[in-house]
């Protein structure tokens, strides 16, 4: 087929825009506050394979995993798709899901009687039952701890809502309002991208479209093999550890060799630990998003985002490991953590290969949910502490944030206002500030990460998920240093004290939590950094005088607000 | 240009600063509207002021003095705030924030432009964390003080900003959305103890919840107070010297105007002066043509700004970003995307075509200028394509060249995706008409507006080039395109209204809050408002203040501002709720029928009326006639189409009453009109063009 190059830019414009579209129905429409406000949901296209071809919205970690679904689905129902259907699916072992809270629903597009295209939003569900409010059970041994699974299933027949399906979905729900309205945003958000990409293709013409999209996806398979010409080739080997498996203190290991060749690259986690008692477990579409965030954050940000560009990524997931574990294994929290851990070994291995695009490690963070009853009220609220999220990681030419959203979206997902929060949660807010000498030092700083305090004024339970806590997680690269690890305390209005375990779900009495968020690394030789930016670093108390002294061979004049030049240059040597 | 005829006094005068021109425009006490250019002066905004008077004058025959001394109504948007901004030329600011809570404006709540582009760096925070200083003291969520301000700590922060050279003090205290206690007082110790005149509190800025997205806001108003406030008291008083009678009124961020002594108190109000006038041009364009419905592409060298204008509402909200701050301040939803005369097309490394964001700006500008830019624009896709005619332009300060066009898109472009020259020149033109159709699509179809029930207003001087094309691929019937196509802001001076928008933080059910408690809430702000307005001149039978709430349902994170009807006594709960209902069905497509829906707060926006005249029509009709083209010339039309024998007329031999049928281009001293095959182009009154678009017609 005779591919139009102004055509093909414009269905890519057109694709991106639909997507979009969808995201903004579904951020303005949806009733929880974790699409709305923390935007935790991604809107995608796929083609009539179950191919991804766009996805412009949403977040990072969702990147390689929506093809799966759509496959998995097609598999399931093969023969039996009709106009009007629309599916929903979620279970990581059956249905290509990457965890339970990540309901997708999937419409198919018809273009004169033939299928088409999919639009589709993959979306975290507020409560999906299981053996935690609120969708994360630290305690889960297995996938039947942690909510309801579904394999791919017809929502609507024909343009027909099973109703007897959708009074099940909400009897699972702890929160059966807020899962009908979001469902309700999804099943939206999909039907005006649906009519949008109906009438693309009928521009097109159904065959024509098809060789549009598979252009497209050439077009992405031919940028990142571009963009691959910058990594010499050979072998870059990496691993990363979590120091838990949610029960025990040890050491589990992601292991990865990434081998660049004139083929492709190919990502091997053989030399992974096997699968984990906790719910840390990758699902196969997970660890293929972690690895495709991975590569795509190392390069350009404008590198299309589509699964033609990773078609020349082999990944190989050893079956039975925390990256493609066997069932029943639990596997909520994959797409934080492990996916943080597989992210940060890619990043390890490939900052090996090219210094100028290394990215230093971010922390991990140790925010925690408090929940209770709001005063004098039966109300439940569930409050995510996000403002004890970690820090960013430095690469050449910017210091890590000092504060940040999750790795795993980039920094994507917002930080609340401690104003915003009090107003809606029995709860004061009395820190979110710098710490101090804790970011990793580099010639590109670390961030800083904070001291976190909150009184929480009713009985309420608390539960844990340090992963920052303990063990420094911002590693330095080229030469940076490692940023410091989390701390986490909860003072009761009984006097005791009691340190946060890493996973855990434990009561207390009106009670103040205290935290210190873990720090990012530094990128390249704390002896190179500008003397400028260690005095601006210390007059504003991110970084002490000793340490300016010490880590940076800066020596801070007896003004506090200059640099002694002659003494610093002593010390650098 | 003719010469101008003589003006009645007296009259009313829009003086508009833009990046490259200043623009005037004037309307006398006869209706009879004038516009006038001069080269815009960076360095000194002001003496483009003075500059573009004098040019008036020169034209009008008049002394400025006399210009300025029978001049009634004297409107003023000004870049200035924007450009403190954009080239970061603030002053020193110190901070004030409630111990424990330095760094939020730091942490900017994590909100990143793109967040694939992770290795770009926050723009750089505007008050170093030094210079943020912790005060003790705290109030609740319901304003109760929870522990007393602590004053002593207030001193110490300001001997040590003293110390610091600090010119301007930004307070943000937590809670102060609520009650103002804290930031009054301290302020009381600021004033007591401190020789510095700036000082900005949040609680006064714009009270909004938030302690991030208001301090942000304070802040920015600290930074560019003194700058802005100077410029605005020195072109004051240098107009009044020359003869100016009255106070100058500026054109805010909401598209409102407010006189110069009340844009003191809030600068950042002003951070969108300017592109906001838009709201007047359209208040002017619904008179002349009564269309309700308008949305308006201003295109310009390297950007289009979408303005929305529904059932007369031009929509205000409090979420302005500029070069990546977050300002909390009322403003009009513009929309603005890269995509003007001045935008670059190219090819990727994977062969994809490329039109914008990038531009090649004034300077060097097309590469059909021949000024130092060899890649191509859409201006050199339309000069290859006939459209443009080649040669000197704009009084011959730059010539099109239309081979250095051709060459450009040949290296570029077309060698590298196979495509002939004019194949690839109607591809950047169709990529740049789909950004637009973007752009006017997330304004309208997002928000729930069918953009076929709207009239495409094509101004700026690349408008009216893209109108008819876009308007076609949108649906939409008509294209309005102004004769004054290039001075769409300062005409819009002429038709805005004094606004002020004011906020009161509140928490209410709307099924359980009486209509007293509605009363109470509302009070202050009205009276505020209603001072305000008497203060810019406007007694209290002249001011209309409309109360607003922002309602949602339970559990939303996002409010919809509903107008409250006057309804005496008693709060009218099933029309409130059914104009919720309604604005939430058109934007999300549902509701929940008997869904709570909580108020978050209550709103009062203040409008004074200026009184104005219609414009005059143009003296001159038509005969009757068919216009006659000044030339022909072979241009590329569209798809359907293609090239032909296009008729070209000059503009100032279109009259009242003419009408044509395209394809047609019509040449105007500041911009080209296209109008596609088979539709109908009327010339209104005024020398305006209103354009039915073509059923069927080419996609």
């Amino acid at each position: 087929m005779n591919i139009d190059p102004v055509t093909l830019a414009l269905v890519q414009n057109r694709l991106d825009h639909i997507s979009r579209q969808m995201g903004f129905v579904m951020t303005r429409t949806a009733r929880s506050p974790i699409f709305n406000q923390s935007h935790d949901f991604s809107c995608f296209i796929a083609d009539a394979a179950g191919t991804l071809i766009s996805q412009a919205d949403g977040i990072p970690i969702h990147t390689g995993g929506g093809g799966f679904t759509v496959r998995a689905l097609i598999d399931a129902f093969a023969g039996r798709i009709e106009p009007d259907d629309i599916f929903l699916s979620n279970d990581p072992y059956v249905a290509g899901g990457n965890h339970l809270p990540d309901w997708v629903i999937s419409r198919p597009v018809f273009v004169d009687g033939e299928l088409a295209a999919w639009t589709c939003n993959r979306a975290h569900q507020s409560d999906i039952g299981g053996g935690a409010a609120g969708t994360y059970n630290p305690e889960a041994t297995e996938i039947f701890h942690e909510g309801i699974r579904l394999p791919p299933l017809k929502l609507f027949e024909r343009g027909e809502v099973r109703d007897d399906l959708w009074q099940l979905l909400l009897l699972n729900s702890r929160t059966p309002e807020l899962l009908d309205g979001d469902l309700r945003a999804m099943i939206g958000s999909t039907r005006i991208g649906a009519e949008r990409l109906a009438e693309l293709v009928t521009e097109l013409g159904r065959e024509a479209g098809a060789g549009y999209f598979d252009a497209l996806l050439s077009y992405a398979d031919q940028r990142f093999r571009q963009a691959c010409e910058e990594l010499p080739r050979g072998t870059y080997s990496a691993t990363e550890i979590t120091d838990n498996d949610c029960f025990e203190q040890r050491d589990i290991k992601v292991c990865v060799a990434v081998t660049v060749t004139d083929d492709g690259v190919k990502v091997d986690f053989t030399g992974s630990d096997p699968q984990m008692r906790g719910f840390k477990n990758s699902s196969l579409a997970n660890t293929h998003s972690a690895v495709y965030m991975a590569l795509a954050s190392f390069f350009d940000p404008d590198m299309p985002r589509n699964e033609g560009a990773f078609r020349s990524v082999e990944i190989v997931a050893p079956y039975g490991t925390v990256v493609n574990p066997r069932p029943p294994a639990p596997l909520t929290m994959c797409t934080v953590f492990i996916a943080h851990e597989i992210v940060h070994a890619i990043w390890r291995a490939l900052g090996e290969a090219v210094p100028s695009r290394a990215c230093a490690g971010w922390g991990k963070t140790i925010h925690n949910i408090t929940s209770g009853r709001q005063p004098g009220s039966t109300e439940p609220y569930v409050m995510y502490n996000w403002a004890a999220n970690a820090a960013g990681g430095a690469v050449e030419g910017r210091d890590g944030f000092n504060q940040i959203g999750l790795l795993i979206a980039l920094g994507g997902l917002h930080l609340p206002n401690a104003e915003g929060y009090e107003r809606i949660y029995p709860a004061m807010i009395r820190r979110q500030e710098f710490r101090t000498d804790a970011a990793g030092a580099g010639t590109f700083r670390g961030g800083s990460g904070v001291h976190y305090a909150v009184d929480v004024t009713g009985d309420a339970t608390y539960s844990f998920r340090g992963e920052g806590l303990d063990t420094p997680s911002g590693f330095g690269i080229q030469g940076g240093g490692t940023g410091s690890a989390g701390t986490m305390h909860v003072q009761s209005a009984d006097g005791t004290t009691f340190t946060a375990p890493k996973y855990g779900v434990r009561e207390f009495p009106p009670a103040r939590l205290e935290a210190s968020s873990p720090a990012g690394g530094g990128w390249g030789d704390p002896k190179q950094r500008d003397p400028a930016l260690v005095l601006r670093d210390v007059r504003d108390e991110i970084v002490s005088t000793e340490a300016a002294r010490e880590v940076y061979g800066v020596v801070i004049a007896g003004d506090g607000r200059s640099v002694d030049m002659e003494a610093t240059r002593a010390a650098r040597g | 240009m003719k010469p101008e005829a003589a003006i009645t006094p007296p009259w009313r005068i829009g003086v508009d600063i833009g990046g490259t021109f200043t623009d005037m425009a004037l309307i006398d006490a006869s209706g009879s509207l004038r516009v006038f250019k001069s080269p815009s002066t960076p360095a000194d905004p002001a003496k483009g002021v003075v500059n573009v008077l004098e040019v008036a004058a020169a034209a009008l025959g008049v002394a400025v003095g006399d210009l300025l001394r029978q001049c009634r109504l004297f409107v003023h948007g000004s870049t200035i705030a924007t450009n403190t901004i954009l080239e970061r030329k603030g002053v020193s600011v110190g901070m004030l924030v409630t111990e424990g809570f330095r760094d939020f404006l730091e942490i900017r709540r994590g909100l990143r432009a793109d967040q694939w582009d992770h290795r770009a760096p926050f723009p750089p925070v505007l008050v170093p964390r030094y210079l943020r200083r912790p005060v003790r003291g705290r109030l609740d969520r319901d304003g109760s003080e929870e522990s007393p301000l602590n004053t002593d700590d207030v001193r110490d922060a300001v001997r040590f900003f003293e110390a610091e050279g600090v010119e301007s003090i930004a307070v943000c205290l937590m809670n102060a959305y609520v009650d103002p206690v804290h930031e009054r007082q301290v302020a009381e110790v600021v004033s007591a103890e401190w020789s510095g005149r700036w000082l900005s509190l949040s609680s006064e800025i714009n009270p909004v919840v938030g302690e991030y997205e208001r301090g942000s806001t304070t802040v920015m108003n600290a930074y560019i107070a003194p700058k802005v406030v100077g410029y605005l008291e020195r072109l004051e008083q240098q107009l009044q010297a020359a003869g100016l009678q009255q106070s100058i009124l500026l054109v805010q961020s909401n598209g409102g105007v407010v006189s110069a002594q009340e844009a003191a108190a809030r600068p950042v109000n002003l951070a969108l002066s300017g592109p906001a006038a838009g709201v007047g041009a359209l208040n002017l364009y619904r008179t002349l043509t009564g269309i309700d419905d308008l949305v308006a592409m201003e295109i310009g060298g390297t950007s289009c700004d979408v303005t929305l204008m529904a059932g007369g509402d031009v929509p205000v909200s409090d979420a302005l970003e500029i070069d990546g701050y977050h300002l909390a301040t009322p403003a009009v939803d513009i929309h603005t995307v890269g995509a003007g005369g001045g935008t670059l097309a190219g090819v990727d490394g994977g062969g994809m075509l490329r039109v914008g964001p990038e531009g090649a700006g004034a300077d060097p500008g097309p590469a059909a200028y021949g000024l130092g830019n060899d890649r191509p624009t859409a201006t050199d896709a339309h000069l290859v394509l006939g459209r443009l005619r080649p040669g000197p332009m704009a009084g011959g300060a730059v010539t099109l060249d239309e081979a250095r066009a051709a060459r450009a898109i040949e290296d570029h472009v077309a060698r590298p995706l196979g495509l002939s020259v004019e194949q690839a020149a109607i591809g950047i033109l169709r990529l740049l008409e789909q950004n637009l159709l973007h752009a006017v699509e997330r304004l309208s179809v997002e928000r729930g507006y069918d953009p076929k029930r709207f009239t495409l207003v094509a101004a700026g001087g690349a408008g009216p080039m893209h109108g008819v094309a876009v308007a076609r691929a949108l649906g939409c019937e008509r294209v309005f395109v102004p004769v004054q196509a290039g001075a769409f802001c300062a005409l819009g001076m002429l038709w805005s209204d004094v606004r002020l928008d004011s906020l009161r933080v509140m928490d209410g059910d709307l099924d359980a809050i009486t209509a007293d408690e509605v009363a109470e809430g509302f009070g202050p702000l009205l009276d505020t408002a209603a001072r305000a307005l008497e203060r810019e001149g406007f007694t209290a039978a002249e001011a209309e203040v409309q109360r607003v709430f922002d309602l949602r349902y339970k559990g939303q994170q996002w409010s919809l501002r509903t107008v409250v009807p006057e309804s005496g006594e008693t709060l009218d709960r099933s029309s409130i709720r059914q104009a919720f209902e309604a604005d939430h069905e058109r934007r999300f497509g549902h509701i929940q029928p008997d869904g709570k829906l909580l108020i978050t707060a209550l709103r009062a926006v203040a409008t004074g009326r200026i009184e104005r005249q219609a414009p005059k029509g143009m003296a001159e009709r038509s005969d009757g006639g068919k216009p006659v083209p000044q030339d022909h010339r072979r241009a590329f039309v569209d798809a359907a189409t293609g090239w032909a024998d296009v008729p070209v007329h000059a503009s100032d031999s279109l009259l009242p009453g003419h009408r044509l049928t395209g394809p047609a281009i019509i040449e105007a001293p500041t911009t080209t009109v296209l109008v596609g095959a088979g539709d109908e182009l009327s010339v209104d009154d005024h020398g305006n063009y209103l354009i039915n678009i073509a059923v069927g017609g080419a996609a």
